[in-house]
């Protein structure tokens, strides 16, 4: 009787919000990495690339390298999908930029919504439709964040928010949700500027995976971008310098040992 | 050399009432004559033309029943719809035949199996088959069959040869004036030529003399889906909350898809008609590029509608319309480039999102100066 009970009662769920809505967590699928042909990226998600089907994080301080790296990955998407969607939020998004880093623009579609509000419905919207891949640049609504997060898993969509650091500036319940949302949090933090002739041509900044529920976090490397020049041909660059600092390293060993002892810590 | 399937069940008026199966009973025209009777009828000795009274005295137990055309054209619709897929044509008649044109069909006899079943699933009676190269004679052959079973006529001139031309359709008048001939068989009629009897009978001499050769001049008219379709939910009492609205409009797009799916058709307008108490019913309705087949496009049209609806007073019923339906075969929604899934859905959401928000929220950018120290002419923005 009891099982005849719950079986209708999974059953209305399923009717009304869909078969994924209530599922046995071994028919859950595995979430699929997407290589993003950035070496240190793909190392520091542990699993061989970015999650497709979750939401994740580049924050850093302002001149940290946040939105070169986050450009980088957006011009390696437009390469590999046929449609990826820039939600560009502060409307400040040059797309001469990307295409000074390589990126297909024809690929590339910008939705430039008036309030944050709007900007949390076109996200949801666009990941619930099934586009493949999301830059959100700009904090999105507090609640918008739980409907992105289960749309993006449903539809199997790429979500990379750049954010601010906890403590940065902007609202503060914005950023404390898109920290709890977020899957993957890659933090930068600009160690110097790189020179040439007196002149700043790039920057050095150091990238640790803050937060992995996928894959054990806490990994760091080192990235050098040097920024597009002018002229016509490609010219913008990101190398990643095959070094870590010493105490990642060691917390790195520490985690395969004892996992929520080093989270604790951590 | 053709190949038709025919499916015979009872005259669709008597079909579309199962209360009356096993029973002696007649359809009444409306003029005082019986427009169909039922099998058991026929045993006693009714036929289609007779006057009523005719009926009742050959046979006092029979039930008569009014006319109700438009039920069996209902009915000849879904029986339509259900063969739809099982053959490139399919014409189903109120007399009870569906006919299929199964050349070139390749699983001809999976196909003639399915059409049994699914006709038994419709009307509820076993149905006769026939399987010929033409229709007239396949009909012929169904009406020999025994029900649940297939009579194959191979050769058309022999089957059709010793049959009487009562068969041919013909009116009385030219039915004695066959007689007249003397021609009581469809092999006599075959003998002459079809010029002969067209001097004799006019164009309906010809064509007789025709199918008693089984030349089958009269081709198929193919039954084609509506297209127009829509679903109804009245709500009592009236509801006012949005959720519940959201529910029940999930529920209209779900059947609407299942609706949509076997006839591989896709909508091209899509229209929401909310009826109001005690005022006129409000509407919206929107032409959209690709033809939506599936529940969730289409709910992520209606559901953005009703999200921003201003609802003036308690909703009692709820209307989905699709007033232009087209094919949605060219779709091939999961097959783009890698991993873009659904292209058509995601140009369907920046539909909707410009039709909120204004076409510049959704943009294209392509190259315009890119030497310009000026940003803004770097590159130009268009609507996506």
């Amino acid at each position: 009787m009891q099982t005849e009970k719950l079986q209708r009662a999974i059953g209305a769920i399923h009717v009304r919000f869909g078969d994924q809505a209530l599922m046995r967590a071994n028919r859950l699928p595995l979430v699929r990495p997407w290589p993003t042909g950035q070496s240190g990226v793909d190392r520091l998600c542990g699993i061989g690339g970015l999650p497709c089907g979750r939401i994740s994080v580049v924050q850093g301080a302002p001149g940290s390298g946040r939105l070169s790296l986050a450009l980088a990955l957006l011009a390696q998407a437009t390469r590999e999908f046929a449609r990826v969607v820039v939600i560009d939020a502060y409307g400040g998004l040059d797309p001469w930029t990307l295409e000074r880093l390589g990126a297909d623009l024809g690929a590339v579609t910008l939705v430039r919504p008036q309030t944050r509000m709007v900007a949390g419905e076109a996200a949801i919207a666009l990941a619930r439709a099934g586009a493949s891949w999301q830059l959100v640049l700009g904090d999105l609504p507090e609640p918008a964040l739980a409907s992105l997060e289960s749309a993006a898993a449903r539809s199997g969509c790429l979500v990379i928010a750049v954010g601010e650091p906890i403590g940065g500036a902007g609202p503060k319940e914005a950023r404390n949700a898109l920290a709890f949302a977020s899957s993957l949090t890659l933090e930068l933090e600009r160690i110097r500027w790189l020179k040439e002739h007196g002149q700043v041509v790039g920057i050095r900044s150091h990238v640790t995976c803050i937060k992995n529920k996928l894959a054990a976090p806490g990994v760091g490397a080192a990235m050098e971008l040097r920024y597009p020049r002018g002229g016509r041909r490609p010219s913008g660059e990101l190398r990643w310098v095959v070094e870590s600092a010493e105490p990642l390293t060691e917390l790195r060993e520490e985690v395969m040992t004892d996992p929520w002892g080093w989270s604790a810590a951590g | 050399m053709g190949l038709v399937c025919c499916g015979l069940v009872p005259h669709l008026e008597l079909a579309n009432r199962s209360d009356l199966h096993g029973q002696p009973a007649i359809i009444d025209r409306g003029d005082g004559h019986v427009l169909a009777a039922s099998e058991e009828a026929v045993i006693a000795g009714v036929r289609p033309g007779l006057t009523l009274r005719q009926a009742e005295a050959l046979c006092p137990a029979v039930i008569t029943v009014p006319s109700d055309a438009v039920g069996a054209s209902r009915m000849a619709d879904r029986i339509a719809a259900a063969l739809y897929d099982l053959a490139p044509a399919v014409e189903v008649r109120l007399q009870g035949h569906a006919w299929l044109d199964l050349a070139g069909v390749p699983r001809a006899a999976f196909a003639v199996a399915e059409t049994r079943r699914r006709l038994r699933a419709e009307v509820g009676v076993e149905p006769r088959l026939g399987l010929a190269p033409g229709p007239f004679t396949a009909a012929l052959a169904a009406g020999r069959a025994k029900s649940g079973r297939l009579i194959r006529v191979e050769d058309p001139g022999r089957f059709l040869a010793p049959l009487p031309v009562r068969e041919l359709g013909l009116n009385a008048e030219q039915l004695e004036r066959l007689d007249l001939l003397g021609l009581h068989t469809l092999g006599a009629v075959a003998a002459i030529g079809p010029s002969q009897l067209q001097s004799q009978l006019g164009a309906a001499g010809r064509a007789a003399a025709l199918l008693a050769r089984g030349a089958e001049p009269i081709p198929l008219h193919p039954w084609r889906p509506l297209t127009v379709t829509g679903a109804r939910c009245q709500l009592d009492p009236p509801v006012e909350n949005r959720e519940a609205l959201l529910f029940v409009a999930r529920g209209l797009c779900g059947d609407l898809a299942a609706e949509l799916g076997p006839r591989a058709a896709g909508a091209g307008k899509v229209r929401i008609r909310l009826g109001v108490e005690d005022s006129a019913s409000e509407v919206r309705q929107s032409i959209v590029r690709h033809p939506l087949s599936s529940a969730t496009e289409l709910f992520g049209l209606v559901s953005s509608w009703l999200r921003d609806w201003r609802l003036a007073a308690p909703v009692n019923e709820v209307t989905i319309e699709l007033p232009e339906l087209e094919t949605a075969t060219q779709r091939q929604l999961r097959l783009w480039t890698g991993g873009d899934g659904c292209a058509e859905e995601v140009d369907a959401a920046l539909e909707r999102l410009q039709e909120r928000h204004g076409v510049g929220v959704a943009l294209r950018a392509r190259l315009g100066l890119p030497t310009s120290p000026l940003p803004e002419q770097r590159f130009v923005l268009t609507p996506a």
